[in-house]
């Protein structure tokens, strides 16, 4: 099983009584952003760009115990900056354990090891640690050597405990679909309850600005990577959406699922676009412009977004709004294999990046740009 | 569902997304002489990635970061929200009340490149440095 039948259950009768109440945008799962401050900097990162004394706050358990009631999803997902470097973190999380919500505490597992004394397991509370692929790909793409082995170290260390653990990878222009379903294998063999993927959303702070996906690109990426699958392979997703990102159905965004909090306020619209903030959860869902946002919307800063924060309650609508989203979904989790003599092609392929690069053999010329 | 869209964002056709070109705002004094100016320097405010300064028009003088802006109809319904430096709060200040905006803090996102991380790191392994990493900047 890729998430406990009683998550599962609980997701499942939360979204039913949204569709029952009529609801046409409601939240599954609140991105709660206790603080910005990192101790990675990652080049295909924009969010940990600010003023010092910005990333010096941080929300405070009330803050985080209030946005987290406000909204009321079941799911809440702490990411940030590195939610391990908050002060009070383990008093959120025991927080709102207490509140039964289904927390995914995103990290990089630099401190993970050294910070699990603080938690204690529960089926309510997930390390999902951010793995980009196998070592070399990960440490390249986390802009630190080791990284992998001590995230790694922390993931066994944590599963030895007795903690629920998943990965979460990001996929940028140039992955190799044949590393990234190795890299599935070692996860599997590791033992990890299952995987999260998404392809790197374009933001336009980060330091890389070259190797964003485009969704054509994306669509080619995850079909590579996604079909032919292998059976002990598990996922933290919506299998509609693994079908999304591998072009075979089309979603329109729905941000409002997945609502932000942070310092600022309720970001709008989304976890990954600033455009503004609301002060409370209502006045966020009222008076967004939501039809302004998303791929179909036209809006340049949407056209390369498959993020999952977009489109996976897309998925989860699909899945309840109609019997044939349904039946898809149930013909999805039961027949996983998606054979595809193309997509096997292109394993065969080599990786190329639209900006051709090798790090460790080929540096492009050097640029006006000299810090880091 | 795309067919109506720019060439350039139609998510059929793209295979990669265009990066940012940042514009340099560092030290930028603009004109707050029309609303349209006015408009324009406080949606580019909201957008940079440092402090700015504000001047009102009772002579305090405010610097912080603009995490927000609201425009209305006019200047006394449009507002900028910003957190001043080394202060716990939030203030939003119509910009009727404002006299002059300076970025003055360093931008943050700018002066970063992929390129130039891999050329720091190419030059360190050639000099056999171990455990090569970017670290985040220092905070104090």
């Amino acid at each position: 099983m890729a998430v406990p039948i009683s998550q599962m259950a609980t997701v499942a009768s939360y979204v039913l009584r949204q569709k029952l109440a009529g609801r046409k945008r409601y939240p599954l799962v609140l991105m709660l952003e206790p603080l910005f401050r990192c101790n990675l900097a990652c080049a295909g990162c924009g969010k940990i760009q600010y003023p010092a004394h910005i990333l010096k706050k941080d929300l405070s358990p009330e803050e985080c115990f209030r946005a987290a009631d406000e909204c009321g999803a079941p799911i809440v997902s702490i990411p940030g900056g590195e939610p391990l470097m908050h002060p009070r973190i383990h008093e959120i999380v025991e927080g709102l354990v207490a509140r039964k919500k289904y927390i995914y505490l995103c990290t990089n597992a630099l401190l993970l090891k050294e910070k699990l004394d603080l938690f204690t397991p529960s089926k309510y509370l997930t390390f999902s640690v951010h793995v980009d692929g196998e070592r070399e790909h990960h440490d390249f793409s986390v802009c630190r050597e080791g990284g992998y082995e001590i995230a790694v170290d922390a993931v066994k260390e944590a599963l030895r405990r007795g903690f629920r653990v998943t990965t979460n990878t990001t996929l940028f222009d140039g992955a190799d679909p044949n590393s990234v379903r190795r890299f599935f294998d070692e996860m599997m063999e590791v033992g990890i309850e299952s995987m999260m993927l998404s392809p790197g959303y374009s933001y336009d702070k980060a330091p890389d600005q070259k190797h964003f996906l485009g969704r054509a690109r994306t669509r080619r990426l995850f079909r590579a990577i996604l079909s032919n699958r292998k059976k002990h392979w598990r996922f933290n997703q919506s299998p509609l959406f693994l079908e999304f990102l591998m072009g075979k159905r089309n979603y329109a965004c729905s941000a409002w699922g997945m609502p932000t909090f942070n310092i600022f306020g309720w970001q709008k619209p989304c976890y990954l676009l600033q455009d503004g903030y609301a002060d409370s959860f209502a006045e966020l869902m009222n008076d967004t412009k939501w039809d302004e946002y998303g791929t179909e919307s036209g809006n340049p800063k949407c056209a390369n977004c498959m993020v999952h924060c977009g489109y996976e309650t897309s998925a989860v609508n699909d899945t309840f709004g109609s019997l044939r989203g349904f039946w898809a979904t149930v013909k999805a989790t039961m027949s996983t294999e998606y054979k595809d003599d193309g997509a096997l092609a292109m394993l065969n392929e080599p990786a190329r990046p639209v900006h051709s690069y090798n790090p460790l053999v080929q540096i492009e010329s050097p640029q006006q740009e000299t810090s880091v | 569902m795309s067919q109506n869209l720019n060439p350039a964002h139609n998510p059929d056709e793209l295979e990669v997304a265009q990066g940012t070109h940042h514009d340099q705002l560092e030290g930028w004094v603009p004109q707050l002489a029309s609303d349209a100016e006015l408009r324009d320097a406080f949606e580019k405010a909201f957008d940079y990635r440092g402090d700015v300064t504000l001047t009102l028009k009772s002579g305090e003088k405010i610097e912080g970061y603009v995490f927000d802006r609201r425009t209305g109809k006019t200047a006394a319904e449009s507002v900028v929200r910003l957190i001043p430096a080394g202060k716990d709060e939030k203030r939003a200040i119509p910009y009727s009340e404002i006299a002059a905006l300076a970025f003055t803090g360093r931008d943050t996102a700018a002066g970063k490149s992929w390129e130039a991380w891999v050329r720091k790191y190419w030059e360190k392994r050639q000099a056999g440095e171990k455990n090569i990493g970017l670290e985040p900047e220092k905070l104090d």
